[in-house]
């Protein structure tokens, strides 16, 4: 429902509006902060033995540097249940990995993080996903009549409190879009979420077209991850008078040494299908 | 019964005794006799509010009232009796005033062409020296009718933009800022009856359609006693009631819309009518590559009257307006207010007049998702009874009384799905009533002949009522905080508790005392001083940048406080060059109690529980505000500026908690640093006149990512402390000229064309600045959203 309103307001506002340009601007800058990205995604039917976790730090926002790669962390995740321990290996290129990962539907683990002498943790509970009952391709659904989307068909389980994320990706492109959602609305029922391109020769954007493939993966997340995705994906976009106002991001993971350093990013644990469809 | 409310029962009673005292102290002189009646244009029959009545040679003298009535008293004795309104012909009548009497005057425009002429400033408008009244702004509505506009659309919000104190979100948001002040601390009443939205087209546009508008005015401070229910403002706008003379027709076509006016009189001359509507062109803002996206608007304004007999009239108005969206087949949305008026004027002797008036106000919200087959649908309803009274006890002594009630329907929200297969379930948020009564009183005192004041009282009780069920949380806290994440997260639920529809779930008593003063320094200038303190009940819930139409009103309750303000302002006015110019200063400082402010990541839309959402804090705001006009002449206009502060603050509840940004004061998003503007006019000839405006304002105070960081792919943004950044400065010129053709003196049908600029310079002021990966590079940027750039428009207007 957010979406809808929300986008609702966004068209309506850009059809009244006039022009859009890009524009240089100063900006406020705070010293750089860890970046946790520890997504241990269990892909449905297979072990999830392997696992990364990534770490960078926080730039200024409009610097263009890529090397912002953290190395000489110790990183490790434990099960809370039998407080088995999976040590994450350093790569030294910012990612850590294992390929020992016992992945347990509905187990909580701890991530544990030092860096700088700073001691990071974070704790999350493993969420499974329904299984996909079909991916189909329609027109008459989105906002544009004319144009092809990809509907991702399942059925939402019966007790309330089930928590998505779409990951979509067009081959091709440098970005995914990310899509949180919510079973407040649509609980317990057949539920069909779509993804539809609108063209917009002003940033590039496609609609798509027959032959097109896009990838797209199915979490199950908690609804921690949900509160976090969600702001996420409403201030990534870039916040329009109809949108929230703007405010700081916070994931999930604490510096237990330095509480005003916490890091950015999240530690979460998911089950995911990861399909792809090509338009006919 | 609470402590608090019993506390304040007791006050008001001592105060209410002391009211009474000041009441009937007056001191008895010789016998004087009472003048009453009423003033009305001649030429329309439209009754004028404001006209000044006076007894020459004396300080006895009283304005009219909103229905032109007039009342006062003076010891029997010879008089010349002067009747003025600005922009007419001024009566001079000898009177022997030796017993009561009753008269009526109808007044001349000075010239048959006037009504054409700019006339800047008329009587409301010009700077009244003698009256407590302080912080109001009157802008007439021929005045709005000249001054440049966006697309040729009058817009009488947009106009008041122009006068200290008051600034919106910037071009295409909705609603209007008082002295710092969120919108939904304005009430805005049409007829008496409450608007919800003042906007058209998410704030393009305003609702109000001049051709059907008599008058408007703005209490931004030092509101009277009769008005209460809104902290910051009151913006009292009053539909014309109709020629009583003869048929009129008026009419305009513009780029966006075309409108319509009917009135005359009805009911063998007992009354008259007005009728009036506007609505803006089909598939207004075609977008030719989907080829099927539109948005109109439209407006339905009535009015009647009928006098029963010479201290009887009925007043019946209404309005009915409404927004479309269309976005292909997919999206359709709708808004609107309806409202409705009828009032009975009752003159009981020369000194005591009374309304009492029904009014019923509905705004409601529709849209419908046609791919996802669900209908979402929200309303808000009240009714309110009021009943108002005047008491012109003599010379010294003006009383204002009444009593009010207003009951509320909240429908917050329906999701209904449209189809067997829709994949939404049905949803009702809860429905809530509210009832919110008042009653006050204030007085006119003049003390001397210099120094006057202005007492009043207002005693509002709102109850939530009954007839839903009340979530209960542990420890009370709908938001608690988790110290381990520094976050606010949703409380825990512990059982529901169901009220009956005829249980009182919460009240809220509270006094609410104003306080005026004036006094005059010499013949040209004087000092005015006031204080207010206003009582807030139903609040806008809006987390957006910019207010949408789509945002829906709570009442107070369990979980959420009334709003309460005080306001102090003082001030300095003069009128110079034999009134040809005047000079008004203004400084006040305003605190509010009870302001909500939404946690981070806070998410209202289709939200049950409110209060999980918001924690509760504070405002405050301050400023200094200059206006000088020039009001007569071939060139008129005025100069406006303002320097201001708006901040608000929530703290943590306790001290391990940071409130909301850190506990520390931030800027509203309407805070304007400086607000300046020059609005004015020049007559060339009977053809040919020109208006403009230049406004510059500090930009709006905004919210800016300082850092980036890369997850999933993606840059992603660290916003900085809440409105810690700001828009670059907004300014722009518009600029107008209407022409009149020739006319032969005796043709019925006038006509004149106006032909404007808005944004002259073409400056691209940015109404949103947003940040985002571009997605072709990757690269951060920056875009700026500008809504108007340089638009022209033409607008031919007609008289019949």
């Amino acid at each position: 429902m957010n979406t809808y309103i929300k986008t609702i307001l966004l068209f309506t506002f850009l059809v009244l509006t006039s022009c859009e340009d890009v524009i240089e601007i100063e900006l406020q800058s705070v010293p750089p902060k860890l970046v946790i990205e520890a997504s241990l995604d269990w892909e449905k039917n297979t072990l999830g033995n392997e696992q990364m976790i990534r770490l960078s730090t926080s730039t200024p926002y409009f610097d263009t540097a890529t090397n912002t790669f953290v190395t000489g962390a110790s990183v490790k995740v434990i099960n809370n249940s039998n407080n088995t321990e999976f040590i994450f290996e350093d790569q030294n290129n910012g990612d850590y990995l294992t390929s020992d990962f016992v992945p347990i539907i509905n187990q909580s683990y701890t991530l544990e993080i030092i860096y700088n002498g700073e001691y990071y943790s974070a704790t999350e509970t493993l969420i499974p996903v329904v299984d996909i009952s079909g991916i189909t391709q329609s027109r008459n659904r989105g906002f544009d009549e004319e144009v092809l989307e990809v509907n991702v068909n399942f059925n939402d389980p019966v007790e309330k409190g089930n928590y998505y994320l779409f990951r979509y990706w067009e081959d091709g492109d440098l970005l995914v879009r990310l899509d949180g959602l919510k079973d407040e609305f649509t609980n317990g029922n057949p539920f069909s979420w779509y993804f539809e391109k609108i063209e917009d020769e002003d940033n590039g954007v496609e609609e798509f077209v027959s032959g097109d493939l896009v990838f797209i993966d199915f979490f199950g997340i908690s609804k921690g991850y949900y509160n976090y995705i969600n702001v996420l994906t409403q201030q990534t976009g870039g916040v329009s008078l109809f949108g929230t106002i703007p405010v700081p991001l916070k994931g999930n993971c604490i510096n237990l040494d330095n509480p005003d350093n916490d890091a950015y990013g999240y530690f979460r644990l998911t089950q995911v299908i990861r399909s792809a469809y090509t338009f006919q | 019964m609470s402590e608090n409310l019993r506390t304040y029962k007791n006050n008001q009673k001592k105060l209410l005794f002391y009211l009474l005292f000041l009441l009937i102290s007056p001191v008895l002189t010789a016998q004087t006799y009472t003048l009453s009646g009423s003033i009305t244009d001649k030429s329309n029959g439209e009754s004028l509010f404001g006209a000044s009545i006076f007894l020459k040679g004396t300080t006895i003298g009283v304005v009219t009232n909103e229905y032109g009535f007039y009342s006062l008293s003076a010891p029997s004795g010879e008089y010349t009796l002067v009747v003025s309104y600005m922009g007419y012909t001024e009566i001079n009548k000898e009177l022997s005033l030796t017993e009561n009497q009753k008269i009526d005057f109808e007044i001349v425009e000075l010239t048959a062409q006037l009504d054409e002429v700019i006339v800047m400033a008329e009587e409301p408008e010009r700077t009244n020296l003698r009256k407590p009244e302080m912080s109001v702004s009157k802008v007439n509505i021929k005045t709005v009718k000249k001054m440049p506009v966006v697309l040729g659309e009058v817009d009488v919000i947009k106009s008041l933009q122009t006068l200290p104190g008051v600034t919106n979100n910037g071009e295409g948001s909705a609603g209007f800022n008082i002295r710092g002040g969120a919108a939904d601390q304005n009430l805005v009443l049409l007829d008496e009856a409450i608007i919800y939205n003042t906007s058209h087209l998410l704030g393009y546009f305003s609702i109000f359609n001049a051709d059907a508008i008599k008058d408007m005015k703005l209490y931004k401070g030092g509101i009277p006693a009769r008005f209460g229910g809104r902290t910051s403002s009151v913006l009292n706008v009053r539909q014309k009631e109709g020629n009583t003379k003869k048929i009129a027709l008026t009419g305009g076509i513009g780029v966006i819309s075309g409108r319509l006016a009917a009135e005359g009189p009805v009911f063998a001359d007992r009354g008259s009518f007005l009728i009036a509507g506007r609505s803006s062109y089909a598939h207004l803002f075609l977008n030719t590559e989907a080829g099927e996206n539109s948005a109109n608007f439209y407006d339905l304004n009535l009015k009647t009257n009928y006098k029963l007999n010479k201290n009887n009239k009925l007043f019946l108005s209404g309005y009915f307006g409404r927004d479309a969206f269309n976005f292909g087949s997919s999206f359709k949305s709708s808004y609107g207010n309806l409202s409705g008026n009828l009032r009975w004027n009752h003159i009981f002797n020369n000194k005591l007049f009374s309304n009492l008036s029904i009014i019923y106000s509905k705004y409601d919200y529709d849209i419908r998702v046609v791919s996802n087959q669900l209908d979402w649908v929200s309303s808000i309803n009240n009714y309110n009874l009021k009943y108002d009274f005047k008491y012109y006890l003599n010379n010294q002594y003006k009383l204002d009384f009444g009593v009010s009630g207003i009951y509320y329907d909240f429908d917050p929200g329906q999701i209904r799905p449209t189809s067997e297969t829709s994949a939404v379930n049905p949803l009702s948020l809860d429905q809530k009533r509210a009832f919110e009564r008042a009653f006050y009183v204030g007085i006119e005192h003049k003390l001397t002949n210099r120094l006057t004041a202005l007492y009043g009282l207002r005693y509002s009780f709102f109850s939530r009522l009954g007839g839903q069920a009340l979530v209960n949380y542990a420890n009370n806290q709908p938001v608690v905080y988790n110290d381990e994440l520094e976050v606010y997260q949703n409380g825990t639920t512990i059982g529901e508790t169901n009220y009956n529809n005829d249980e009182t779930i919460e009240s809220y008593g509270n006094l609410e005392p104003r306080l005026a003063l004036a006094y005059q320094l010499n013949e040209s200038s004087s000092v005015k001083a006031g204080y207010s303190r206003t009582a807030q009940y139903i609040h806008l819930l809006s987390n957006t940048v910019s207010i949408s139409p789509l945002d829906v009103w709570a009442p107070s309750g369990k979980y959420i406080k009334p709003q309460l303000s005080n306001q102090f302002a003082f001030g300095y006015f003069k009128n110079f060059k034999d009134k040809i110019y005047s000079l008004e200063v203004e400084t006040y400082y305003k605190t509010t109690e009870n302001r909500m402010d939404f946690i981070d990541g806070s998410n209202i839309i289709g939200q049950n529980t409110i209060e999980t959402e918001i924690l509760n804090g504070e405002s405050r705001a301050y400023g200094l505000e200059f206006l000088l006009r020039k009001n007569e002449g071939d060139f008129t206009g005025w100069f406006a500026y303002t320097l201001s502060k708006s901040e608000q603050r929530t703290q943590g509840r306790n001290a391990r908690e940071p409130g909301i940004n850190n506990g520390n004061w931030y800027n509203t998003p309407h805070d304007r640093t400086h607000d300046f503007s020059l609005t004015g006019a020049y007559k060339l000839n009977e053809k040919w006149s020109f208006g403009g405006n230049l406004i510059f304002q500090t930009g709006r105070p905004v919210t800016y990512p300082n850092e980036q960081y890369s997850y999933e792919g993606q840059s992603i943004a660290n916003y900085s402390d809440r409105n810690s950044d700001r828009l670059t400065p907004y300014h722009r010129l518009d600029i107008s000229a209407t022409y009149r053709p020739n006319e032969k003196r005796n043709r019925q049908w006038k006509g004149e064309w106006v032909f404007g600029i808005y944004n002259v310079y073409n400056r691209k002021n940015a109404a949103a600045i947003s940040f985002g990966q571009n997605i072709e590079t990757g690269v951060n940027e920056a875009t700026r959203t500008a809504v108007f750039g340089i638009i022209p428009s033409v607008t031919y207007n007609f008289k019949f």
